[in-house]
């Protein structure tokens, strides 16, 4: 039973923080946007979202790069 | 809420809950078919059992007590880190780097691992209870935040979840039922693909509302979201598959 039980933890760790990097990455972005939408010029305040998605883009362009990168090394 | 609305506010609960339901359905198959089926069965309602109780938990604590800036900034944060995760794990696959899912081998796998446990007559099958309790409840947890996520804008919202949810589980089961197999045609990748992006999309926009910031046109810009995100990935699907050697491709999608 023990080991459902770690089963089920590993899922819901892992629904998070399956991948550490974009994980941390997305919460570093979010809390940027907020900071900026709290405390930015009105225009920044008013497209913080828009920010928002070209932080994550860039994240996730940056994550999928490195993943490509490794997969390369671990070909060759 | 009018069929027409109730139906696409349940469409992205729906399409996420297929995918898991799918792969639940895979377990519980080779249960039944190789152990019989009402052990399997009991599982799977025991599951279903936990999983209503986390929804019906969580989702009420979350709507009736969490104000509304900070309950759209926390269901924004929770959609974008799933959907980051799933869009991430599918454009990997598109592009060769980890294996497609394979219901066919995951079947054939749980078939011969459940035929060695052996089975006894007349005595109550906790194996192939424990199997499919546990293959519901871990695919479920996925369904169950996501049920949570995008019900948590209020009651109308919820029930449009809990019904994406219910309907996708009941034709994927009807499905399995029908065929006796897994189910294979199923383009689970596309879908997981179109999930991801989708649920990234609601929490950007969502978490942006959250914050005050302004969206033109108001929920009109979900779809330029959608599509920057499509846009993206096919870009990344692209240089990725540009990275790789031809030979490294086949080499993942073989694992």
């Amino acid at each position: 039973m023990s080991s459902v039980f770690r089963a089920i933890w590993d899922n819901t760790y892992g629904l998070l923080v399956d991948d550490g990097q974009l994980a941390i990455g997305a919460i570093l972005a979010l809390a940027l946007t907020w900071v900026i939408a709290h405390s930015g010029t009105d225009v920044l305040s008013e497209n913080a979202g828009w920010v928002l998605l070209a932080l994550v883009l860039a994240l996730v362009f940056a994550n999928l790069y490195r993943a490509g990168r490794n997969a390369r090394r671990r070909a060759g | 809420m009018d069929f027409t609305t109730l139906a696409i506010a349940a469409t992205p609960s729906f399409l996420a809950s297929a995918v898991e339901f799918v792969e639940a359905t895979t377990i519980v198959l080779a249960v039944g078919i190789t152990r019989g089926w009402r052990a399997p069965l009991v599982g799977t309602a025991l599951a279903t059992l936990t999983l209503a109780v986390i929804v019906a938990t969580l989702g009420v604590a979350l709507v009736t007590v969490v104000p509304e800036h900070l309950l759209l900034g926390i269901v924004g944060t929770l959609l974008l880190l799933f959907g980051l995760r799933w869009l991430r794990k599918a454009v990997l696959r598109f592009a060769g780097i980890v294996a497609v899912h394979d219901e066919e081998e995951i079947y054939r796998r749980e078939v011969a691992e459940l035929r060695a446990q052996g089975l006894r007559r007349n005595r109550w099958d906790w194996i192939g209870m424990i199997v499919a309790y546990k293959a519901v409840l871990l695919e479920g947890t996925e369904v169950a935040f996501i049920v949570i996520a995008f019900g948590a804008k209020g009651v109308g919202a919820m029930n449009a979840a809990i019904l994406g949810a219910i309907a996708a589980g009941i034709i994927v089961i009807a499905l399995a039922s029908a065929l006796r197999a897994p189910l294979t045609a199923v383009p689970e990748n596309w879908m997981k693909f179109g999930v991801g992006a989708m649920l990234s999309s609601f929490g950007i926009f969502w978490f942006g509302e959250g914050v005050g910031a302004a969206w033109p046109g108001d929920a009109a810009s979900i779809p330029v979201i959608l599509g920057s995100f499509l846009l993206a990935s096919w870009i990344a699907v692209r240089m990725l598959g540009g990275l790789l050697p031809q030979g490294a491709r086949v080499e993942a999608r073989n694992v």
